[in-house]
């Protein structure tokens, strides 16, 4: 579907106006000016890490769209992940889904999650970011695409982190597809493997990471 | 919308496929309105109509006309959304040379950047 179609020849025979919209070069087709209806309604969230204030004063809800075009002009006019201060957050989730555990959609659910180097920030993080929103909103998780919620992206100095994050940890057959179209989508070579953890285990952990439920 | 020259009128018409199925009881109606009894050829996927845009056609909407400005009601955060503040890249090219086209004339431009010197009195 091109965003640009020219219109044929004979289809305003004569008509002035059309010569001028060609001069002008901004021939467009009525597709062009339709927006694409996505199937879910999302919302970016972005968070800034400033300890004078409490974690839910720091999370602000940036917009929310249900067409791709209206992605895209939320995308184009946003800043990078990898140009975000250490301490910040995105996170894209669907509508009425707030990006914490402490969701009622979450608190049973769990996180894909992919731990960057330092030196990725400049090589994969906004692309892995980006591929990772294609897939939230093309809905490319197929028939497992209800039990997504969100994703989010931590940019810190230690190690950035992008997590996917889905709404039940007790459904190995949605959660593994999930992981698979995930890492098959960012191009994550076979042996690098990412783990999918439980968020009640992360809350509740005594280590510094969480046990994998599963890995892929 | 004429309709003098559309491409329907000029390409021959072809009936849209259809079957037809026989109901002997209200039960054998599906339950959800989406679906036609039977099953419908078109439209449907397992689990109900749900839209799926692969990545390229996502991709190719990048650019269109209705991409071009900020939302409307998009928050404004300094270093994140907010105008003048944001190393935009220039692969997004027209929202740079609009910031430039603005700044020199545009007398509004200025009271938002805020005065190019002070002035001592």
């Amino acid at each position: 579907m091109a965003t640009q179609v020219e219109l044929p020849e004979d289809s305003h025979p004569g008509e002035e106006e059309a010569v001028a919209e060609e001069n002008a070069s901004i021939l467009l087709s009525p597709e062009a000016l339709i927006k694409h209806p996505l199937q879910n309604k999302w919302a970016l969230w972005f968070f800034k890490n400033d300890r004078t204030k409490e974690w839910t004063a720091n999370l602000k809800l940036v917009t929310s769209f249900d067409t791709v075009e209206d992605f895209w002009a939320l995308y184009n006019h946003v800043q990078k992940a990898s140009k975000l201060p250490s301490g910040c957050d995105y996170s894209l989730f669907k509508d009425g889904i707030q990006p914490m555990w402490e969701d009622a959609q979450n608190k049973d659910g769990g996180r894909w999650l992919i731990n960057l180097n330092k030196q990725q920030r400049h090589s994969d993080l906004d692309n892995f970011w980006l591929e990772t929103l294609l897939c939230l909103i093309g809905e490319s998780f197929e028939e497992f695409s209800d039990d997504v919620n969100g994703a989010v992206v931590n940019v810190r100095n230690k190690g950035d982190k992008l997590s996917l994050w889905t709404r039940d940890a007790t459904r190995p057959d949605a959660i593994m597809k999930i992981g698979k179209k995930l890492k098959d989508s960012l191009k994550i070579p076979i042996k690098i493997a990412i783990g999918f953890q439980a968020h009640t285990d992360t809350m509740t952990k005594t280590g510094s990471t969480a046990r994998d439920r599963f890995r892929v | 919308m004429s309709m003098s020259g559309s491409p329907q009128q000029l390409l021959k018409g072809r009936e849209i496929p259809s079957r037809r199925i026989v109901l002997n009881d209200i039960s054998q109606l599906p339950h959800d309105y989406s679906t036609t009894p039977g099953g419908s050829i078109f439209s449907t996927t397992p689990g109900g109509s749900k839209i799926f845009y692969e990545r390229s056609f996502l991709l190719q909407c990048r650019n269109s006309p209705l991409t071009k400005s900020p939302p409307p009601n998009m928050a404004k955060i300094p270093g994140v959304t907010a105008p003048g503040t944001v190393d935009m890249p220039l692969e997004n090219g027209n929202v740079t040379d609009e910031n430039q086209k603005q700044k020199p004339t545009g007398e509004k431009a200025e009271h938002e950047d805020g005065p190019q010197f002070e002035m001592d009195i």
